[in-house]
């Protein structure tokens, strides 16, 4: 069964990826004609203004190769990226991949934490509310997903910061290594994830507070179901019910969801690595914007499409694990 | 003597502390809040105050300057300037080398003006033009010479925030380009601190310099600058002890007051005097009402500048009654600002004189105030201006932008009002207030005369202040600019900022320069061996 299932799926996966070219090509164009409609001067940022004669600031524009016209521009910075070139930052002075594959370290360790936590803990909560439909338990649940839901990441950082930092001194305040007394090794891993406890849960809550959501519907529509009560019938443990049975069949939403979402996620990580100081991807992409750091945007930009495209694929392929109904051609 | 025989004791103590605290493994390390990402860790490329926080601790200058702008030494142990004020010979310490052992030579100096600076510092051309030669003498002797003299020429050496004149090694540089050369992001340089580390992003760690020329410094292990974007981010973990200084531009206006009563930090008032930084109220000449001098000293009779001291400033920082600074003392005058008193009466009485009464409804006309959007104190004091000025029958919309957007409005396209906006006017009035209001600056470049200020008894004397070595003439000149600056009133001056940095009470001499937000860090040391120890770990 698996088997014969396998290599359809493959070719589904090279098509749909081939597919992804031309729209990864639209969203560059749109995204170069966006960021150079907006206003401010690149190098004016990077000047600083006072006293810079306007012949230097030619030179500048030439080195950068903002005096180009703008189809010539758009051009060869396309002519480059087919070469996986993705040009040279103008604030940074600094190969834009580079600078990219830096910052990206952080920005996975900090997206993978929040990711695993609102997915156990948001599917964990969300099986436990549907059992405890109409209770006080669920009640208080379902008012406090809530309002995670509602509140945004820089107050709600700042608010854990003010209790499990300041109030209660348990984690630090930001950044993500101890800088007074460096450390190494095993020392060193520990050091990083005590400071990742805050940025992690902060960062998770939205995504946590939706899937719960999400599950604790689903679950409750699931369990309602014949073959539920069948399994029962047959006197299957409620824990393998729910598990085995009901879940996998709750979770189509979910995994639809969870993958619309990745791309919310990695736009969206600018204000919590903000709030924590955490040195990834998102604060890289704010200090762009202010700078007009076109090419380091384009690149950010660029970068983001791509990871939602690949992840739509993933998330079609994860469809048809969960679901033996779904036939790719 | 009492006092003596203390500083006697402490300095035994802090002795036996210093060669104790090398046993240990527990390194003395200041940790420093950058805002933001520095591009590079070097002087030469831009103005860039996150560059230049730590450039300023890997690289030394030829000098440096004091709290009255006299030169001191820095490279050069010492200098003699020509009688006619165009020949400058510097005499370098032979002690000093770069952090890779080879010893740093006039010929780097040269280097460094010749081949960089002079070619890709945004500010060079505007005196480099007026340079003959540099050139190196002898191994240790360095001489430049001007084609005519330029009054503020020590003073702008002095300044590597302003003018990029750290010293480079022409080893390292030679060749390259120095716009791209790898070492501007792993500097090598001569300072008291070495590059150790930088984690993008992350932070910038240097290490003690131990071979540094100058004797018995630095007194610390370790420097790191930790990259910490958001304001109330910052101000916590200052406060938790996780970083112990802030400089001046990022200072919390809001908790100075709580943070003076606690005995875990200082307050240093002092160290802005260097930038002598003015926020001022932009007129621009070209919308209808504000090109006439009237409605302009309507407006500045209407204003109430300790209002906004109070409430944009909590009461931090002083009203600037002038459009230089009081950090330059020696040149600053206050006398010529008559709007301190708020008189509504006046202000009325001159808008009906300029042709604009009140119409029936009592409203005379609309002004848009454009500001920063990101500067909480202008957003704030913009709330004042808009309510102080309806009082005169005035509307004033406000227009907050980002700061791109602002600067591509405001001083490029000349699309405003009345803005918001912060002039350093320091270290040397010739070269940062002479800038601002001469007309040949009226430029469509930021931070210029965007106003569209033209007074030719302004351009005549600014232009004969730049080659007057005569300070008593100079203070003359600077009193008449000052003059009649505020009666044309191109901007009126609202405040001066705090001049104030923020540090742990553990450590000492810290702001040592009028340049203290962003000085060489080499004599900071913690104060008592109690102190070093306790600081968290």
């Amino acid at each position: 069964m698996k088997g014969r299932r396998s290599a359809p799926l493959l070719a589904y996966c090279l098509r749909r990826l081939a597919q992804a070219i031309p729209l990864v090509l639209t969203v560059f164009v749109i995204n170069f004609l966006l960021i150079h409609a907006a206003p401010g001067d690149p190098v004016d940022l990077l000047l600083g203004g006072l006293d810079s004669d306007p012949a230097f600031q030619e030179q500048v524009r030439r080195d950068l190769g903002l005096d180009q016209p703008m189809s010539r521009q758009l051009w060869s910075y396309l002519a480059n990226a087919a070469r996986l070139d993705l040009g040279y930052s103008f604030r940074f002075r600094e190969d834009v991949g580079t600078l990219i594959a830096s910052r990206l370290p952080a920005s996975l360790l900090l997206m993978g934490a929040s990711f695993l936590l609102s997915v156990c803990a948001g599917i964990g909560f969300g099986v436990v509310a549907a059992y405890r439909a109409g209770g006080a338990g669920e009640r208080a649940l379902t008012v406090l997903t809530l309002s995670g839901y509602s509140m945004p990441v820089f107050w709600l950082g700042q608010l854990m910061l003010l209790v499990f930092a300041v109030g209660l001194g348990w984690f630090p305040i930001q950044g993500m290594v101890s800088l007074r007394a460096p450390s190494a090794g095993l020392d060193r891993v520990l050091d990083i994830s005590h400071h990742l406890v805050l940025p992690a849960l902060t960062y998770s809550v939205y995504q946590l507070t939706l899937i719960y959501r999400l599950t604790r519907v689903k679950m409750r529509e699931t369990l309602a179901l014949d073959f539920v009560k069948a399994a029962r019938a047959r006197g299957i443990p409620e824990l393998v019910v729910a598990f085995r049975h009901a879940l996998p069949n709750a979770m189509l939403s979910v995994v639809t969801i969870m993958g619309l979402h990745v791309g919310h996620m990695l736009a969206g990580s600018v204000l919590t690595e903000t709030v924590f100081s955490w040195p990834g991807m998102g604060r890289l992409m704010y200090e762009a914007i202010n700078a007009r750091d076109m090419p380091l945007l384009l690149g950010l930009f660029t970068c983001i499409a791509v990871t939602v495209i690949v992840v739509n694929v993933v998330t079609d392929v994860i469809y048809a694990v969960l679901d033996p109904r779904v036939v790719y051609s | 003597m009492k006092a003596g025989l203390f500083v006697l004791l402490g300095s035994v103590l802090a002795g036996c502390a210093g060669s104790s605290g090398e046993d240990d493994a527990d390194p003395r390390t200041m940790i420093l809040a950058l805002e933001g990402e520095p591009a590079t860790l070097t002087a030469h490329l831009s103005t860039d105050l996150s560059a230049i926080l730590v450039a300023s601790n890997v690289f030394n200058g030829l000098i440096g300057y004091d709290f009255d702008f006299n030169p001191t030494p820095d490279l050069a142990e010492r200098w003699e300037v020509s009688p006619d004020g165009l020949r400058y010979v510097f005499y370098l310490s032979p002690h000093a080398t770069w952090h890779d052992g080879e010893p740093v030579t006039a010929e780097d100096v040269a280097f460094t003006f010749n081949e960089v600076i002079s070619n890709v510092h945004p500010r060079a051309r505007r005196w480099w033009d007026n340079v003959a030669s540099a050139e190196a003498a002898s191994d240790h002797e360095f001489v430049i010479t001007l084609k005519a003299p330029f009054a503020p020429f020590l003073t702008l050496l002095g300044n590597g925030l302003g003018s990029g004149t750290l010293i480079l090694p022409k080893h390292i540089y030679e060749g390259t380009d120095p716009r791209t050369n790898p070492f501007n992001r792993r500097p090598i340089g001569s300072g008291p601190f070495k590059f150790a580390e930088w984690q993008p992003g992350a932070f910038i760690a240097l290490e003690r310099n131990p071979s540094y020329f100058k004797p018995g410094l630095p007194h610390l292990d370790r420097l790191v600058f930790q990259i910490v974007p958001d304001a109330a981010t910052r101000l916590l973990s200052f406060e938790r002890g996780e970083i112990d200084f802030l400089h001046a531009y990022i200072v919390p206006y809001e908790a100075i007051e709580r943070l003076r009563d606690d005995d875990r930090y200082q307050v240093i008032d002092r160290g802005l005097e260097s930038a002598a930084t003015n926020e001022n109220l932009l007129f621009n000449f070209r919308s209808a009402p504000l090109g006439d001098s009237r409605v302009r000293r309507a407006l500045a009779h209407a204003i109430d500048r300790e209002a906004i001291i109070s409430g944009a400033l909590f009461g931090l920082g002083r009203v600037a009654h002038s459009p230089i600074n009081s950090g330059l003392r020696w040149v600053y005058d206050d006398g010529f600002d008559d709007y301190r008193v708020r008189d509504l009466v006046k202000a009325e009485a001159l808008l009906d004189a300029a042709g604009f009464p009140r119409d029936a409804s009592g409203a005379r006309f609309t002004l848009r105030l454009t500001h920063d959007a990101g500067k909480e104190v202008e957003r704030r004091a913009a709330v004042i201006l808009r309510d102080n000025l309806s009082e005169l029958g005035i509307d004033v919309a406000v227009e907050p932008f980002d700061r791109p957007t602002y600067i591509e409005r405001t001083f490029r396209g000349w699309d405003f009002d009345l803005a918001l906006q912060n002039f350093v006017t320091g270290p040397d009035p010739t070269l940062s207030v002479s800038t601002r209001y001469h007309s040949k600056q009226i430029l469509r470049a930021p931070f210029v005369n965007a106003m569209g200020y033209h007074n030719d008894e302004v351009d005549r004397l600014m232009d004969r202040d730049i080659s007057e070595l005569d300070r008593t003439i100079r203070v003359e000149t600077w009193k008449s600019i000052q003059r009649i600056l505020m009666q044309d009133l191109p901007v009126l001056p609202l405040f001066e900022y705090p001049s104030m940095n923020l540090a742990s009470s553990g450590l000492a001499d810290v702001v040592t320069t009028p340049n203290g937000y962003l000085q060489t860090r080499e004599r900071a040391r913690f104060q008592n061996p109690k102190d070093a120890e306790s600081q968290p770990r």
